[in-house]
């Protein structure tokens, strides 16, 4: 061989094998038991096209900025699949698919293209499209659909879907002794997901099947998730609600475990990660108790989102300390 | 087994069973070697030779009058064809002495010591006998042994380990030379515990090999000081320094600062080895051992070869290249350096060369924040970050976040999903505040 064709190249001279788009597709992999079971709980017909057009939305948008833009295409790095899926997970059963269709939009646009594309962006996209979704058409946003073998289903018999109120407005508005009246097994049912809630976040099971494999594939670590828990742990025990109903309910798992432990919009030492999820699970918590939404979890990763330029700065103790 | 290690680190596969079972192979002599006058850290050295002088293998052919360094000796007897310039494995090109091989077994031993004596040998002595050997790190960064085992005044070493970690993938000559040559590894510990004062002697060694681990517990019974062997996780950049010291004796070497400040003095183990050979056998250090090995060479071997080898004369005897060869490099495949040329030189650093068939290369993306970096950095800093300084030139941040801290073990390049070239920019930054640093220093 000719010398000339020797590589040159900075050390180190072999690399790890893991890549974005196989983290991103971990993280999609992930997902994938909760959108299914999601069609077992509400209807295929009911959950499937949110979730596919927020998805094919998600990547539309991705390559349509590009295009204007006249950027390289980025969508095979596999973020925009999950931002879609994410999205398409927090939206309500039955929801209009224009309403997955802006949600895309301002995930895609004003969560993360704006800002200067992967990477770039304080706010964690599908947080941000649901979060204009929950502003914009509140209704939309907030109409439940149930069906059978649910037991949270307000007297009517033969339907197949009627709309209902979440466990979450049902303990906001009567409290939770009112909720166990109508279902006994209400923390069962949560922990399944066989309750009224948004496309992916009712099976508690199926989620933290998921997010164990994260943990077992070194995708995430635990440093966000439990300090999450904790920091909303803390709040409820203070407002005296009960403790397992609130770690079940709502979005808190999947806000726990794949939302705020989203690496772009999440601190990058374990210092800022405690804080971090304690602070997102705290405000989360207090939303919920106090606020006039019956759910905090988007806001509260919102907020904390905003402070993890602040919290990056914190550097970890120096090796070895000051020169002495 | 309880192991002791250090936070942070990585786990790259350590390719070693390639050349692990090979017996160490001696590499005849060539007919021409290749002494570049730069061999380790510190001053570089004068030739004090000239052209056309005949020379026995051993006798000093360069040095300079200057406390960081280390002279240079023949490696085999023969005449000095010239002194020019030549590729050199880490600065590209540099001075150096070409001496051909004459055929013939001239030496000049002069180094030989009593080794029932070590132990009332003056440290003073020791020193000294040290930089008239040659005697530099083997492990890779080459400082010269007498300076570190000399504690400035007031300081003491109170430790001295030995480096037998190789946490570097693929290499594996210090592990072999635990298993064949261990009896000259105990003299030469025996010499720099006596030279630096140490009072209590460690030996470190990776978990993955166990067989060294067991070799050490039979022999050191037999030293005549107290030796302990400590296990140590298999994990990179374990053969650290600071890394081994934090792992052994919990201690952290202060930022800036030299495992002298906090009472030690590491060794690694081949260098450890070759004190040993020079006691016994009265050369200087001239020859070495090397791991040769890759996807791209057809036998992989562990040689001992004479310092100023050739690697175009090393690689026939290793059976030749295996097409396609990409890349060589120079040294452990993390912090090792590629090659442009196969004209190059053995020097007393190089610890082995690499042969790839492939270049490693990952596709880049932009820095997705998840912080594999920083949880792999040995060092606590946050790689990426320091990377985006660099970029955006803002080195007096960079400075800020500890740049200078930075080891350039390569444990956060290594694992990065983006493909950063983390190292590389860091290393900028440092050179940049080392300059300015000067510039504004007087
Ligand atoms: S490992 Fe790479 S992608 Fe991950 S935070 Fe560090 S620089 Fe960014
Ligand atoms: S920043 Fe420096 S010390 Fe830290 S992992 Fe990267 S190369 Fe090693």
């Amino acid at each position: 061989m000719a010398e000339e064709e020797l590589y040159f190249s900075p050390s180190p001279h072999i690399k790890s094998k893991t890549t974005v788009p196989w983290v991103m597709r971990q993280v999609f992999l992930a997902l994938l038991p909760a959108a299914v079971g999601s069609g077992y709980f509400f209807g295929f017909r009911y959950v499937f096209p949110s979730i596919l057009i927020s998805i094919l939305a998600c990547l539309g948008f991705e390559t349509l900025d590009c295009l204007i833009f006249k950027k390289p295409l980025t969508i095979y790095d596999g973020s925009a699949l999950v931002t879609g899926m994410l999205l398409g997970l927090s939206l309500p059963p039955g929801s209009p698919f224009w309403i997955a269709l802006v949600g895309s939009g301002a995930a895609i646009i004003l969560g993360k293209q704006m800002f200067g594309g992967l990477g770039q962006n304080i706010f964690n996209p599908a947080l941000v499209g649901r979060a204009v979704l929950l502003i914009s058409w509140p209704k939309a946003m907030t109409t439940w659909m149930a069906r059978p073998p649910f037991a949270l289903l307000p007297g009517a018999e033969g339907a197949e879907v009627v709309t209902t109120a979440t466990p979450l407005t049902i303990n906001q508005m009567n409290g939770f002794p009112f909720l166990q009246e109508l279902d006994p097994q209400i923390l069962k049912h949560l922990f399944l997901g066989q309750v009224p809630g948004s496309i992916g976040e009712t099976s508690v099971l199926l989620l933290l099947l998921g997010f164990l494999y994260l943990l077992w594939r070194g995708v995430v670590s635990w440093h966000i998730p439990l300090t999450f828990f904790g920091g909303l742990s803390l709040v409820v025990l203070l407002g005296g609600e009960s403790l397992f109903f609130h770690l079940l309910a709502g979005g808190a798992i999947m806000g726990g475990c794949f939302m705020a432990t989203d690496y772009v919009t999440s601190p990058m030492t374990r210092r800022g990660q405690l804080i971090f999820g304690l602070g997102a699970g705290a405000i989360t918590g207090i939303i919920r108790l106090l606020g006039n939404y019956p759910e905090g979890v988007t806001f509260g990763i919102l907020i904390m989102n905003a402070t993890v330029p602040l919290l990056d700065r914190i550097l970890p103790p120096q090796f070895g300390g000051e020169k002495r | 087994m309880k192991t002791k290690t250090f936070p942070g680190g990585v786990h790259p596969p350590t390719y070693k069973e390639i050349t692990a079972h090979k017996q160490i192979e001696v590499f005849p002599f060539p007919e021409r070697l290749v002494l570049p006058l730069i061999q380790h850290t510190g001053a570089p050295l004068e030739p004090i030779v000239k052209k056309g002088d005949a020379v026995k293998r051993g006798q000093k052919i360069a040095d300079v009058d200057a406390f960081v360094t280390a002279p240079l000796h023949a490696s085999c007897s023969g005449k000095i064809s010239s002194i020019e310039e030549w590729f050199h494995p880490v600065r590209g090109k540099c001075l150096a002495i070409v001496l051909e091989n004459d055929g013939s077994s001239e030496e000049e031993r002069r180094n030989p010591l009593p080794i029932s004596e070590i132990e009332n040998q003056q440290p003073q002595f020791l020193r000294e006998w040290l930089r008239e050997g040659g005697m530099v790190g083997l492990g890779g960064a080459a400082f010269p042994t007498h300076v570190k085992v000399s504690p400035p005044a007031g300081k003491n070493i109170e430790f001295l380990i030995i480096n037998g970690a190789e946490c570097e993938p693929y290499l594996t000559c210090d592990q072999r030379l635990m298993l064949e040559e261990i009896s000259k590894i105990g003299i030469g510990l025996r010499i720099l515990a006596r030279a630096s004062g140490a009072s209590r002697v460690l030996v470190g060694i990776e978990d993955n090999k166990p067989e060294v681990i067991a070799r050490w517990e039979e022999f050191s019974p037999h030293l005549p000081l107290p030796v302990e062997i400590v296990p140590l996780k298999t994990k990179y950049p374990q053969g650290s320094e600071k890394h081994l010291i934090r792992a052994i004796l919990n201690r952290e070497v202060p930022s800036g600062g030299l495992p002298l400040d906090v009472g030690v003095v590491v060794n690694n183990v081949q260098t450890t080895w070759a004190i040993g050979r020079m006691a016994e056998e009265g050369l200087p250090l001239i020859d070495r051992v090397i791991t040769v090995s890759g996807d791209a060479i057809a036998q992989p071997k562990n040689l001992k070869v004479p310092i100023g080898s050739l690697l175009e004369d090393i690689i026939p005897f290793c059976g030749g290249v295996r097409e396609p060869l990409k890349k060589v490099v120079m040294g452990g495949p993390m912090m090792g350096i590629a090659q442009v040329s196969l004209s190059v030189p053995v020097i007393k650093g190089t610890s082995g060369f690499l042969f790839f068939q492939s270049v490693w290369e990952k596709k880049e993306y932009p820095c997705i924040r998840c912080a594999r970096c920083v949880n792999s950095c040995p060092m606590n800093l946050i790689p990426s970050w320091l990377a985006r300084l660099s970029e955006f030139e803002a080195f007096e941040e960079a400075k800020a976040a500890r740049a200078l801290d930075c080891i350039e073990c390569g444990a956060c390049a290594y694992q990065c999903p983006a493909g950063i070239p983390l190292v590389q920019l860091i290393k900028l930054a440092k050179s940049e505040i080392i300059r300015s640093s000067r510039k504004g220093g007087d």
